[in-house]
């Protein structure tokens, strides 16, 4: 996992091993949702805990969990209105309609208790009724225990089409993370304009394809890229533009406010977005939004949905960090001296702290651009609503703080 | 109090006439007090004296009870029961059942919401109406909750509570297949369910704020908040490191009632008088406030100083956290700190004040949402903006 550099290819990765583990996974008759959901996050909790830093891998396991959950409640649903339907052809002869009614209304009230459960919690399900026993085992095996004379042959038909559905899902999410980029690039014309001065920060091919589709339009404007030291990608961002034919100019990190006044917006990707609309970002970008909210500049985040993460930070400096190796600021050899254990009182006098992520808070964004469209950071909740369940935010605290959080997990539950 | 005029000597004329215009019914019936010139009786029907209903029930839950205020509530208590059904509403006072004295009775009991006793009153309507249409049903909860509304306009999360189980009644998908008497039983079967509800809301908010509290921390908190209480208790239990401040909360010293909770929970506890926020807030970490209620804009309404609490923190950059259960996400939207009814409450100087001083006597204010950080509540944590959001998604 640690090989794999950048969000979009860990969550490409992450989505194409996922999708093989629901393929191999031998689904029981009953309850197959439910086996998925618990393969998937065994593995999940593995890719999580071997890089806690990469949130994207745990943001695609939450997805492929809330597409299961989806697909799966979707089949119960059709299921369950087709037995209505055959139910109503055979009830003609009885002409029993008061039975008809019945089941219709059962099948509506299971559909509503079933979406109520994908959904977050709201106002709206505070005082409706939540039936515990409405979830997903269940209304797949009351689909299928009322279901008669062609049962064995139906459920082998239904396992393998939930399969398929969710491999075509997940086959989906793959596609929408291939291609988020485009997506978010088609946007570009609607925020460069002609003669701006855009303001950058080391190098997210997010930002490269959105200049370039910019540039590709026919609008003539000039790039300030900041080198991002310690790793100096925006070195490479800058040759990556010459080399598409965009003006730009190359500025060192500590250039950044003697520049920004006369910048006309700051364009940067993120390494994750949280819910509160929060940006964990390659460090030094912290600067650059103050800089901007400094100068009234907009700051603009630019990231694909597999970046927007549910959690919310805390102390999101640390805990959220990758404190990386020091041979990228200093040169062992000239240094190895102030940098040895061994000598004087035992720790050195010299330490490097080489964090990797800085924490830009949601008020010094302007907009986040994502592939469906740009938002507020207030917004970025809702966002997160629709892309994950409720259930599945607590992936990983299982096995960090044990029972407090599958309490948790169980009272968010229960109601 | 929609309309203010720019001087607040005509505004005092104005409400003079208002009230002298007010007057002559409410001096008809013979168990009241004669009401005060105080502008903001009309908006109290409450006949003892000037004291809201709403900070009645607040200063008998929450506070440290001194021996002016005692007198005061006793004789209150006493002449409620003549008192508040006749004054109140024609509607409902014609039949032997009152939901106000249903609610009074409710909201005795000291763990239980004002929301939620709302709600076991109005499912006490349903229960006692002889309504044979859901149409008919739903006419007769409608006075029942615009009686308990006019007959308390200062309590926000009665009108919170109120609200929301009328949207449940008139909207709700589950009701619609099924014949009257099975509906009529539901109803009555949610509405009592609503209280393990709200219990359970205080844990789920307990549980989801853990994660913001962290070992070495300072937590300034303001007055008295049953799931503040319930946060910082969780966090205790969970053997978590940290310290409070906690304010006094003038007059009604709630604040010493928490403080006393939190030294018995063995939590390091600091007191301090209200005008020491801004000179403490540089050790804090975070501020922890309850609410009265959440409107629409985010903002919270809550006790007297929680404003100013939020204004401090936030020149100073610290996190301010609201912890609120879902019912009380009231659907208002004050412009400013005189938008709403102003409860008001009794005030002991401690010394006698010359009766030409004015007194500043309402308990609560508001905090609008771009001073708060973010808000637990049983529908997770969320950001001023999102409560908006809800409740446009409930109502519209």
């Amino acid at each position: 996992m640690h090989k794999i550099e950048g969000s979009q290819a860990t969550a490409r990765q992450a989505a194409e091993l996922l999708r093989s583990v629901i393929s191999q996974q031998r689904v029981p008759y009953t309850n197959q949702a439910g086996a998925l959901i618990d393969a998937v996050r065994a593995v999940g909790e593995q890719l999580i805990a071997a890089n806690p830093v990469e949130l994207a891998v745990g943001n695609i396991v939450r997805r492929v969990l809330h597409i299961i959950r989806e697909e799966n409640l979707s089949l119960a649903t059709a299921a369950i209105a087709g037995l209505n339907l055959s139910a109503a052809s055979d009830g003609d002869d009885d002409d029993d309609g008061e039975r008809d009614e019945h089941t219709v209304l059962s099948a509506a009230a299971v559909a509503a208790a079933a979406r109520s459960t994908l959904r977050p919690p709201s106002l709206q399900t505070l005082l409706e009724d939540m039936p515990e026993s409405a979830t997903i085992p269940h209304t797949t095996s009351s689909g299928g225990d009322s279901e008669g004379k062609s049962k064995s042959a139906d459920k082998s038909s239904r396992t393998r089409r939930l399969k398929h559905d969710i491999i075509e899902a997940v086959n989906e999410l793959i596609q929408d993370i291939t291609t988020c980029h485009e997506q978010i690039a088609e946007q570009a014309i609607e925020h460069i304009h002609q003669n701006e001065v855009i303001l950058t920060l080391g190098s997210s091919k997010t930002v490269l394809e959105f200049l370039y589709a910019a540039k590709e339009k026919r609008r003539s404007f000039r790039v300030f890229v900041a080198e991002g030291a310690p790793r100096y990608q925006g070195h490479l961002l800058a040759k990556e533009l010459v080399a598409r034919g965009l003006q730009t100019t190359l500025i060192t990190d500590s250039a950044v406010f003697a520049i920004i006044s006369r910048v006309n917006m700051v364009i940067v990707g993120a390494h994750a977005v949280m819910a509160n609309g929060g940006v964990i970002a390659p460090v030094g970008l912290n600067m650059v939004a103050l800089a901007a909210q400094k100068h009234a500049v907009p700051f603009v985040v630019l990231a694909g949905s597999h970046k927007l993460c549910p959690l919310y930070p805390h102390n999101p400096e640390v805990l959220l960090n990758e404190l990386r190796s020091p041979s990228e600021l200093l040169d062992f050899g000239e240094f190895s001296d102030c940098l040895d254990f061994g000598s004087g009182t035992g720790s050195p006098l010299l330490h490097v702290v080489n964090p990797a992520f800085d924490y830009v808070p949601p008020k010094l964004v302007s907009l986040f651009i994502t592939d469906t469209g740009g938002h507020n950071p207030s917004y970025m909740y809702r966002l997160i609503a629709d892309y994950y369940s409720a259930d599945d935010l607590v992936v990983r605290g299982r096995i960090a703080s044990g029972k407090l959080s599958s309490d948790r997990f169980c009272l968010l539950y229960s109601r | 109090m929609w309309c203010r005029s720019a001087s607040f000597i005509l505004d005092k004329q104005q409400n003079d006439t208002v009230s002298n215009l007010r007057n002559p019914p409410d001096s008809l019936t013979p168990a009241s007090p004669p009401p005060l010139s105080m502008p903001d009786t009309l908006q109290n029907p409450n006949p003892q004296n000037n004291i809201s209903a709403y900070y009645q029930t607040r200063a008998a839950h929450h506070a440290v009870v001194t021996s002016d205020w005692l007198a005061q509530a006793q004789a209150a208590v006493t002449r409620e029961p003549d008192g508040a059904p006749d004054t109140s509403v024609p509607p409902v006072a014609g039949k032997p059942f009152s939901v106000i004295d249903e609610f009074n009775s409710w909201r005795k009991q000291p763990d239980l919401a004002e929301a939620v006793a709302a709600i076991r009153a109005l499912a006490a309507v349903i229960r006692n109406c002889q309504a044979t249409t859901m149409m008919e049903l739903e006419i007769e909860l409608k006075k029942a909750s615009d009686s308990l509304k006019l007959w308390d306009a200062t309590s926000i999360s009665l009108t919170a509570g109120c609200d929301l189980f009328m949207r449940y009644v008139t909207r709700t998908s589950a009701l619609e297949y099924e014949d009257f008497n099975s509906a009529k039983s539901r109803l009555i079967e949610r509405a009592e369910k609503f209280g393990e509800i709200s219990c359970k809301a205080r844990r789920i908010i307990a549980m989801l704020s853990q994660d913001f509290i962290f070992d070495g921390c300072t937590i300034m908190v303001h007055g008295f908040s049953r799931v503040v209480l319930e946060v910082l208790k969780t966090a205790a239990q969970s053997k978590k490191l940290f310290r409070v401040f906690c304010t006094e909360g003038r007059p009604d010293r709630t604040g010493l009632r928490l403080s006393n909770e939190l030294a018995k929970l063995d939590v390091p506890v600091k007191l301090l008088i209200d005008s020491a926020v801004a000179y403490t807030m540089d050790d804090v970490d975070m501020v922890f406030v309850g609410a009265d209620g959440v409107v629409e804009s985010g903002g919270i309404i809550n006790m007297m100083g929680t404003y100013q609490m939020a204004l401090v923190a936030h020149s100073m950059n610290k996190p301010v956290y609201v912890a609120a259960e879902s019912y009380k996400f009231a659907r208002l939207y004050p412009l400013d700190q005189k938008d709403m009814a102003p409860a008001l409450r009794p005030i002991d100087f401690g010394v006698p004040i010359p009766s030409k001083v004015e007194v500043e006597t309402s308990a609560r204010d508001y905090t609008p949402p771009q001073y708060l950080t973010l808000l637990f509540t049983d529908l997770g944590v969320l950001t001023p903006s999102v409560v908006s959001d809800e409740l446009i998604q409930l109502y519209l």
